[in-house]
């Protein structure tokens, strides 16, 4: 398929992106995560296209995963408004802090801690300790 | 356009589908413990210190039952919760796994049954066996299975879990209500699927004296549920003291979530939150990663709740990502729209599944989702991903400026 972009024209294979982007939304749905880490390496490294063009439409993709997610979840009464409230106010407040922050440090390092972080959560998941 | 059309129509579908989505309440049935008295022996007696607690404490419960019997106490809340436990073992008859899911919404969001003290042995027994534990087997280990009562004839519903019921995300087919006895046998593995761990449903606390006077010191923890507890003192199966109860209070800034059946301060939640999504979006990954695992396992709030809760707090800011992006036409709509109607697929069967696993399958295939995002944050830490990406962001950059001064021009 064509995917036409800023006046430049890719040529997408959307078999892969709609098999890939059906897996990912199983699992993320399953889950309650958003699923964009899985979602952009799947548009750029699977389909072969330019960050610039994924930013954006990766963004809409996992949208419609998390609205279904979220009422498919909300039908199964999977969901606790007091929590649910709780955390929407840290959300937004975590949104406008983050990008501050973001200046001045190196996503590098950010990125180095996250993978010490995510090993040590991921190893006390699997009950290693 | 036609893309973007159809992104409106869809979620305009949503909107309406949500909107008439009516589920059916299910009437709470009472499980108020019947008390029968023998004519031989008088039914133990029940004396509690205190009738009211503040977020959880000691209760010391005295009491006096005929000489020379065990004595077990009942302990239950009067708040309820969901519980379901999916039922994919071979059954020993017929050879075949039954695929049934069980759930109930009448589960006690506190339940303990106190056992005497010499039984310590047969409850480290069951400890020791691990995550394969059975609730029933404890109960007849221990002797407190004269002594289950309140749970055993909650309304349990089954249902008949399909392949094909599993694809299009149903819960498959409503089957008839079970008879007693069975009802009694699946409510305690419901039990077990609700508080996991033999501790948190069985202590070896309640000291008999030789003359017949026991004596227990409950301990209330703290975060659970507010509101009435019930406490029974059983010596047999139909020799059981009048219910006695106490309040558990809590104050603001600590709340009941109904659902998670959890007391909690609300400010634990919103700073782990708040800290969550900033690292989040520094790393480029949203937070719900390390929020569900961290909240499953830090308070003890199911795994269905904890993901059906933490994914809609991020449609907010996906929406306004969007709506950003699209101001400056920086989205293809037509790639956008394809890839997540195949995600809309994957996002309506994905739920479903959430509640066949139990907690401890959610935090395994967890962890292994963790190492693969690991490995895909360490991948992006490599210098060759650096300079690729350095171009990349610079492109990204250019054709960014331009779209936002295109969408200026087009304002003025």
């Amino acid at each position: 398929m064509i995917i036409e972009f800023w006046g430049h024209e890719f040529k997408v294979n959307i078999a892969l992106g709609c098999i890939g982007g059906f897996l990912i939304a199983v699992v993320s749905s399953m889950f309650g995560f958003g699923g964009g880490p899985f979602m952009v390496p799947l548009m750029t490294v699977g389909l072969g296209l330019p960050m610039y063009v994924v930013v954006g439409s990766s963004l809409l993709a996992i949208f419609f995963n998390t609205a279904i997610g979220t009422m498919r979840h909300y039908q199964f009464g999977n969901f606790d408004l007091i929590f649910f409230l709780i955390m929407v106010p840290a959300a937004i407040i975590g949104g406008f802090i983050a990008p501050r922050i973001a200046k001045r440090l190196s996503p590098i390092v950010v990125k180095r801690i996250a993978v010490v972080g995510l090993l040590l959560l991921a190893l006390n998941l699997l009950g290693v300790y | 356009m036609r893309y973007k059309m159809l992104a409106m129509i869809f979620s305009i579908l949503l909107l309406m589908l949500c909107h008439n989505n009516s589920f059916a309440q299910i009437a709470q049935g009472t499980t108020a413990s019947s008390v029968k008295t023998e004519k031989e022996l008088s039914p133990p007696t029940i004396i509690i210190d205190k009738t009211a607690l503040n977020n959880g404490g000691t209760i010391t419960v005295t009491g006096i039952a005929p000489a020379g019997k065990p004595v077990y106490l009942e302990v239950w809340s009067e708040k309820k919760v969901r519980a379901s436990r999916f039922d994919a073992d071979i059954d020993k008859d017929t050879g075949k796994r039954p695929y049934i899911l069980y759930m109930t919404y009448d589960m006690p969001a506190f339940y303990k049954i106190f056992v005497p003290k010499d039984q310590k042995d047969s409850l480290d027994k069951i400890k020791k066996e691990g995550k394969q534990w059975s609730f029933s087997k404890a109960l007849k280990d221990s002797g407190a299975d004269i002594a289950y009562s309140a749970p055993a004839k909650i309304k349990i519903l089954r249902y008949q879990a399909t392949l094909m019921g599993g694809i299009i995300g149903s819960r498959g087919e409503l089957l008839p209500a079970m008879d007693d006895k069975e009802n009694k046998k699946r409510s305690m593995q419901l039990v077990k699927a609700r508080f996991g761990k033999p501790d948190k449903v069985l202590g070896a606390d309640v000291e008999v004296n030789p003359d017949g006077t026991y004596k227990v010191k409950v301990k209330v923890s703290k975060g659970l549920a507010p509101g009435k507890f019930y406490i029974v003192a059983v010596v047999d199966k139909n020799l059981k003291s009048q219910p006695v109860f106490f309040e558990n209070n809590i104050n603001f800034p600590v709340v009941y979530l109904s659902n998670g059946g959890t007391s909690l301060n609300l400010f634990g939640p919103f700073l782990l939150t708040l800290a969550i999504v900033i690292f989040g979006v520094l790393m480029g990954a949203g937070g719900g990663f390390i929020m569900n695992p961290l909240f499953v396992s830090i308070w003890p709030l199911p795994h269905t709740i904890v993901a059906g809760t933490v994914m809609p707090t991020v449609l907010f800011s996906q929406a306004s990502g969007i709506y950003n992006y699209s101001k400056i036409k920086f989205i293809s709509w037509k790639l956008g729209v394809i890839i997540g109607l195949a995600m809309v697929a994957g996002g309506f069967i994905g739920p479903k599944l959430t509640e066949l696993i139990t907690l401890e399958q959610f935090k395994f295939i967890f962890g292994w989702i963790l190492i693969i995002l690991a490995a895909l944050m360490f991948w992006q830490t490599m210098p060759r991903y650096i300079e690729n990406n350095k171009k990349e962001q610079a492109i990204l950059k250019e054709y960014k400026k331009k779209a936002e001064e295109a969408a200026k021009k087009k304002l003025s």
